[in-house]
Formats: C-alpha cells, structure tokens, sequence
C-alpha cells in the first residue's frame, strides 16, 4: 500500500480557494486518501482478496454562520463541490450561536497510530494472516468457521481551514472477525470473535480459536425462567447496550436539543460510586486517537464519570460555543463524505476489579446481545437477546443458555454496577472488562 | 497473469450525485451535496475472487490485470474447489421506473420549504423536537463482462423521514414515518407528507401515556411493517444461499419441506417498483419475482451465479448486490408475505389474552441458530377480543421456525414499507411487507 499525500493536499488547497472565491466567510477541507486491503473467509478457505484506493474531500463553507457541506472524490469536480457548499450555506439563516471553525494551535503527537508494517504490507501476507485465523478456527474438533474477514488499512487525512490550521496525519489499522459453528440441527451454536488494531501485534490464530472455543461452549444450551438477577455483561455486551443509549445521550448535541435523559445532571450522580468513565484522543495505539478531532481541534483526555458523577458531555467547536465551555475534542466523522458529527473517541469504562465470577452466587453470563440498535436511545429502555450465556451457580459457570432476553434501562444499569473483571478489552473505541449488574430481568 | 488464466472478469463503473437535507428542530441543519465515482473489476481464476475499486474511473485494463493476479494469489494459498458460474440468458432493461419530476429542477428554496412544513406538522402538543431528513440521488451504472453482458441504467431515488420526540416530566418516545422510493419529487404527489408527519407526532405523544408490558408468552398480532420486518429479517435472511453455503442457515436442506403454516406465502420481487428495485442485479442477471415460501413449503433460496450453480434446482440468480464498490453478495430486494383471507377483525375475535405490535424500530437475527429479536413502535394489549391499553417498548423474539409454525391468520391488507438493509458492512435499500399476521404463540418482551 502507497500513497501521495500531496494529491489530496492539492485537491483540498483548490477546494479551499474554490468556496473563498464563492463567497465563504470561512472555510474547512478534511481530505482523506486511503488504501486497503480486504480478504473474505467462506468455511475454511478464502473466497476474495480485494484492493481499494478512495481519496475524496469534504468541504464545509460558512456563510453568516451557517454551513454548507459537500464531497467529491473527482479531481474534475472540485470547484462544483465548493460552489455547492456555498450555495447550500448560503440558503439557510444566519445562526448567531456559530462561533467559527477552531483556530490554529499546537498539536500533541500520538503514539502508536501508524505502523509502517501495515502500511508496507503485501497482499500474500495479508492472505497468510488470514488463514491463521481459520487455523485457529479449525484446530479444536467439531467446531468449524463459517464465515470471517481480514481488513487492514493506510489512510492519511489533512484538514485546512480558513483559520490557519493545517493537520496532516497518517494512520494504519488491521483487523480480524471469524465466525464458528459447533452442534448441528436444533442445538447448533455460533460464536464470533475478533480483534482491531492500530499495530501488526494481532494473534489471529487466537481469533480463530476463541471463535470455535466458544461456539462448542454453546453446545447443549438449558432454557431460563423469567427471573430477574445479577448479569455479568462481558465486554461485547454492555459495550453495546452503552453505545446506543449512554453514549447517544452524551452528545451535546442531543442534550441541547432536548433528546438526552442526561440534560441537566451535569455534576449529579448517575453511575455506580466506584464508576469511572474517560473519553480518551490521545491514548496510545487507541483506535479513536489523533492529534486533533475531524474539525482540527486538538485531542485531548476528558472525565465523563468521576465516582460516578457525570463531568462533562461530549462537545465539538459549535455545540461548545452554544453551551460557553471548550470543545472536548469529539467532532468525528466516518470518511470525507459526511460531515463532523458528535462520536466518543476512545472510551474506557474502569471499575476496581475483582474475582467477580467467583463472588456471584447466582446469576448470569451475557457474552454478546443481539438487537442493542433497538434500544431507546433517549429513556436507555433496552430489551434485547442473549447470546453466548451461561448460568453461574456457586461462583461458577454452569450450563449454557440456549435462549434469553435482558432487559432493563441502561441508566439504571449504570447506578447499579457492583462489580467488573479483570479482562478489560479494546473493542474498536470502546475499552472495557467485564460489568456486573445487580438486578436486571431475565425472560426466559 | 495474463486474462486468458481468468475464468470470468467483469467491470462496474459508477457515477452518482446527491442531496440531502436534514431538519432539525426547524432548523437547517445540514444541505449535503455529493458527487462520485467509481470502478471496480472483479476476477475469477478457478475458486477463488479478486477485486480491485478505485474511486474515479480507473483504467479497467490494468485494473483487471491486478483483480485478476489477487485472485491468482487467493488460490495458490488457499485453493478452492472451481467456482461454476450458473448461467444467464442476456439481460434486457425494461419496465424502468419513469420519474415524473426530476429532483434536479425543484429549486432548494422549496425543498426546504417544504421539509420545513413537515417539522410544523410533526409538532403536535408534547413534541419537544422533531427532525426531517430528505435525500435524492441520481446512480448511472455501466456493467459490462466477460461473456459479452453490456448494459448500461440510470436510477433515481427520492424520500424523506421524519421522527418526532415527545417528552413529558423526564419520559421520552419517539415516533417515525418515513417513504422511500425508486422515484423523482413525484413522491410527495404519491405521498400525503404532512399527514405522515402527524401520525409521527401522535405516535410520540400517544406513547407517553402507553404502559410497558410484562414480558410472557402469549398470541400476538403484528401488524404489516412489524411482519414484514419478521418476514426480511427471520426468513429472508435464512434463505441467502451464501449463509446456507456457509452452514449458517436453519433453513439449509429444507427445500421442498413444510417449514411454517400453509397460510404462508413469501416472495422476493426486484422487478417491483419499490425501494429494493433493480433492473439487473450486480452481476448483470435479469431482476424477476423469485417465490420463497408457497403454502408454508420453501421453494427457493436467494442467489448469486456462484450459489446458483452451487445448488442446482433452488432458484435462479439475481440477488448479487453491492454498495457501491464493494463485493457483490447476496441481498433480499422487495420481500413480502402475500394476502391471505383472513381479516383483523377475525384475528381480534379470536383472542383472549394477548397483544397486537405496530410498526418496527429494528431488529436482528442469527440466521444459523435461527434466532431473532426485534422491538415493535408500539402495541396494544387484546383483552377477550378487543384492543385495551396501549403499550411501548415492547420487543418479540424467538426462534424463526416456531413462528412461523405458529402462524394462524393472513389478512388480506398487504402493506409495504422501505428501509435499508445491511450485511456484510454493506447497505442495500430494500423494501418488506405483510398483511396483518396472528401467531398463536411468541415470546413478548417487556421490563413491566
């Protein structure tokens, strides 16, 4: 994988000047240029190898504070791409809350975002690494991979604007899924695993076999009476129940427009005593890290949870301004065709680990949930289907689940975390062990 | 590597442009223009695929030659048993959805005025916000491959969504409309927009008053858009050869089997106009209706070439779809439970103690272990026959193949709805549908 940078620089630069001449107060160009490398896993052997190059720019024009957005990936294209911006600016009403695009500043470097082995890696190795996955899958008997994928990645961004800042930065990531079977007909039993990076430092043969190790721990799955108990969410787990009702409702934005149930409880208690929650930008290797946000201002670590008291909310340069405070760094956005919206970068859950298999007498182990997207995302309502669960009975795992749904609120859920692991995962940007929660409902 | 190794190649090059408005709390959001391009070329050597995309329109010649050296690489390291691909007579492009009013001559002016009547319109007494998203685009396709397939389609797509929170000491629900549609602006003709923006706020401020069910077991009616979800999601999923090759389906090997009640017929329909409509499919096949179910017996599967020919005698292709430039893997496209005889009326009657589900805020299904979960908008409890308190945040879920045993009554009020589907990290606009549905017997979810 290779790539010029300057090409994108240039594209943005003549985009810039493009949106001035149409009329722009003020002006931002995030150009990004990616090469990727995809490998698909059908059963035990791989079916595709594929090779992308994307390089496009998004340019955002201010026109009395109101904003335009528009992208192209087509060097042709640039200056309709500009005037568009303009235009589309230009037809909205003035918004006296804009309080500009963040001005230029100095930047901390991140560590561990860029490893010249993935950005210098061939596609047999690529290959190589993905048929250690399915080693890995079909190395205990009777589980067998059904499907995975290997993706690894080089992009560099550069964002200009009208203020001065200039970030340019380049970045790597390289990741793995299986997916595993064990049992047949009524009692067959999958499982998924993978892992992410910003470094070549994945085990994939691991990947593959904790995949097939947990798929055969399925096997012979008990049914459940409708109880409620304590549930120990594994990392997959309550990560994804946080993320679409917690972290929605961090959002500045949806607090200022009346659609978070955290509006107002800025310094009041809302998580367990010994709950910690921090957002981080600048955490080595984090998958979320940068020297600056998607809009250009600088990355920096911020206290969402102390003790369980909320500090702050998650703000980019607009919403900040709206509130009086700083923006904390959380404008992201996906790639150079969508505009900045509000996003964690890397967020860590941390609370004082302990044996917490062995303390529960009884309860629940959730692996993975499925349907955490249907959860309301303003009451943290949330009902969902366990998978790869487990009773616990005297402290240890017992008989696997066969079906079972949890349900519960998510805001409750955080009041009532009385325990966590010491298995703390990175999965993506979200960082985190173990979570046990005293008294959520089971339906059977 | 020269193309004379490669089994069968072919070559996509797109070009699209785009708008989209989003309105929130009657403010301009965002106005979002885009304009791409792109081509990918896709290479056979014996079993095993290689693609390369790039943005812009790449030189397809040596674009081939590198898809085709990938796939070489693919198959020395981890051959595959050759990949037949099933045939296909050529395609013809026919029957193209006409746009009465091309998008592009709607100045942005009116659009916004008229999104900006919607918001209004969402407003009802309770509604804290309200947001209006619209988006038009406009996909030119040139495929061409191989075994001589040219074709050349253009598809213009047009819709709008609203969703409106009410809110009310600390409580807050949500209800959405949305329409979606293989069209130009002719769609709010079609469409009365203002009226949908209403029922989203009614819906919003009738939930704050709804009560949360206990979960249990118990018959439940669904209506149209929650049984189309079920039908997309816990069947249609299932039927994707590519999950059955994979030994990820409950319903693998079930061909010509009674897998659900006889008042069960299933279809899968590209070549209908709605918002999972496509002329050909991403591999140059010819859309057409495909039947999935007949009476409760399953009788095809969802196919690309390479599955098609895999399993001989299950269906034809067609279904091979992709996001842009990505692979072409198979998708559902238009799916729907068909009429039967039955009416609402009658399923109420019949009811002592259960629950009717409206309206869908998404779902999720494990197609190998046949297990779904998905949270209705809203319900109402069925007492002895009637409707009485209305419920929210409910959700059903169980195992596909009980439900679909379980299922007692079609109406004859097929309704369809539009979405976007996604698989694989890709997503495709589809629609799903039904007539309402009684199943005796499902697991309801509620923290009540």
């Amino acid at each position: 994988m290779s790539s010029d940078i300057n090409i994108i620089y240039d594209m943005a630069e003549m985009a810039q000047k493009a949106a001035k001449r149409s009329g722009a107060d003020e002006v931002e160009v995030f150009g990004l240029m990616a090469s990727s490398v995809n490998v698909d896993i059908q059963l035990d052997r791989i079916d595709l190898a594929r090779e992308s190059f994307s390089r496009g720019i998004g340019v955002k024009a201010v026109v009395n504070g109101a904003v335009g957005f528009s992208s192209t990936n087509d060097p042709a294209r640039i200056v309709d791409a500009a005037k568009a911006a303009t235009s589309s600016a230009s037809v909205r009403n003035s918004d006296p809350d804009w309080t500009g695009l963040p001005q230029a500043c100095d930047y901390s470097v991140v560590k561990g975002i860029h490893d010249p082995r993935i950005a210098n890696i061939d596609v047999e190795t690529c290959i190589d690494l993905s048929m250690k996955m399915i080693d890995g899958a079909v190395s205990l008997d009777d589980a067998r991979p059904t499907s995975g994928k290997f993706t690894c990645l080089e992009s560099d961004y550069v964002i200009l604007n009208s203020n001065g800042v200039e970030v340019r930065e380049a970045s790597t990531r390289i990741d793995g899924f299986i997916e595993c079977r064990a049992g047949d007909g009524n009692d067959m039993s999958t499982a998924y695993e993978f892992d992410i990076s910003r470094n070549h430092d994945i085990d994939f043969f691991n990947i593959g076999s904790e995949a097939a190790r947990q798929a055969l721990e399925g096997v012979g799955g008990v049914g459940v009476d409708t109880c409620k108990t304590d549930v120990l969410l594994k990392p997959n787990a309550i990560a994804d129940i946080l993320e679409s009702t917690f972290i929605n409702s961090l959002n500045s934005e949806n607090v200022q427009k009346g659609r978070s149930a955290l509006a107002g409880k800025l310094g009041e208690k809302i998580g367990a005593d010994s709950l910690d929650i921090v957002d981080d930008g600048l955490l080595e290797g984090g998958i979320g890290s940068a020297s600056a946000d998607d809009e250009g201002t600088p990355s920096r670590n911020n206290h969402i949870l102390e003790n369980g008291v909320l500090g702050t909310y998650l703000y980019d340069k607009y919403t900040a301004g709206k509130d009086g405070v700083e923006s904390t760094g959380n404008a992201v956005r996906g790639n150079y065709a969508q505009s900045t919206y509000i996003d964690i970068r890397n967020l860590e859950i941390l609370y004082p680990p302990s044996d917490i298999i062995v303390e529960t007498q009884k309860g629940m182990l959730v692996g993975s949930v499925i349907g955490a997207h249907t959860a309301n995302p303003i009451s943290g309502d949330f009902s969902v289907e366990a998978r790869n669960s487990f009773l616990i009975e005297d402290g240890d795992i017992g008989s696997p689940i066969k079906s079972m749904m949890v349900t519960g609120n998510a805001f409750e859920l955080l009041q009532n975390i009385c325990g966590a692991g010491r298995d703390i995962r990175v999965l993506g940007n979200i960082i985190t062990p173990t979570v046990k929660v005293s008294g959520l409902k089971i339906v059977g | 590597m020269n193309t004379q190794q490669v089994d069968f190649h072919d070559t996509r090059v797109l070009r699209s442009s785009g708008l989209s408005i989003f309105i929130d709390n009657g403010e301009i959001e965002q106005i979002s223009n885009n304009y791409t391009s792109g081509t990918a070329c896709r290479a056979l050597v014996k079993g095993s695929w290689g693609i390369v995309s790039s943005d812009n329109i790449g030189d397809p010649d040596s674009m081939l030659f590198s898809a085709a050296k990938l796939s070489g690489q693919a198959h020395r390291i981890s051959p595959r048993q050759d990949i037949e691909l099933a045939g296909a007579e050529s395609p013809l492009i026919h029957d193209l959805p006409v746009v009465e009013k091309d998008p592009d001559d709607v100045s942005i002016e009116e659009k916004v005025e008229l999104l900006l009547d919607i918001h209004k319109r969402a407003k009802v007494r309770d509604i804290s916000s309200s947001t209006v998203m619209y988006s038009e685009s406009v996909t030119e396709v040139d495929y061409s491959n191989s075994e001589g397939v040219e074709v050349s389609y253009s598809l213009v797509r047009t819709g709008f969504a609203v969703t409106a929170v009410a809110s009310l000491n600390g409580v807050f629900q949500m209800g959405r409309e949305s329409k979606f549609n293989v069209c130009g602006y002719e769609l709010f003709d079609r469409y009365d927009a203002l009226e949908l923006a209403e029922t989203a706020g009614n819906t919003a401020r009738d939930l704050l008053s709804a009560s949360v069910p206990k979960g249990d077991r118990m018959p439940v009616i669904l209506d149209q858009e929650l049984a189309g979800v079920f039908i997309h999601e816990a069947v249609g999923h299932a039927t994707e050869a590519d999950h059955i090759a994979e030994g990820n389906s409950i319903l693998a090997g079930k061909i010509g089997s009674q897998i659900g009640s006889s008042c069960i017929s299933v279809v899968d329909d590209p070549s209908m106009h709605g918002y999972g409509y496509y002329p050909v499919d991403d591999e140059g096949v010819e859309s057409r209706p495909a039947t999935l179910i007949e009476k409760g017996v399953l009788k095809s599967f969802l196919h690309s070439r390479e599955t098609a020919a895999l399993f001989p005698d299950t269906g034809r292709p067609g279904n091979a779809r992709s996001q842009g430039l990505a692979r072409p893997i198979i998708r559902m496209s238009n799916t729907y439970i068909k009429n039967g005889d039955s009416s609402f009326e009658e399923m109420l009657s019949g009811i002592k103690d259960g629950i009717y589900l409206i309206g869908s805020r998404g779902g999720q299904v494990n197609p190998g272990e046949g297990v779904f979960q998905f949270n209705a908008e809203r319900g109402f409890l069925v007492e002895n026959g009637e409707l009485t308190t209305p419920v929210r945040d409910v959700s059903l879920s169980g195992h596909t193949l009980d439900i679909l045993k379980h299922v007692q009554m079609a109406a004859g009020d097929m309704k369809m709805t539009s979405g976007r589907c996604g698989k694989g990290g890709q997503l495709a606009p589809v629609c799903d549908g039904s007539p309402h549905i009684l199943v005796s017997e499902a697991t309801v979810g509620g923290s009540g």
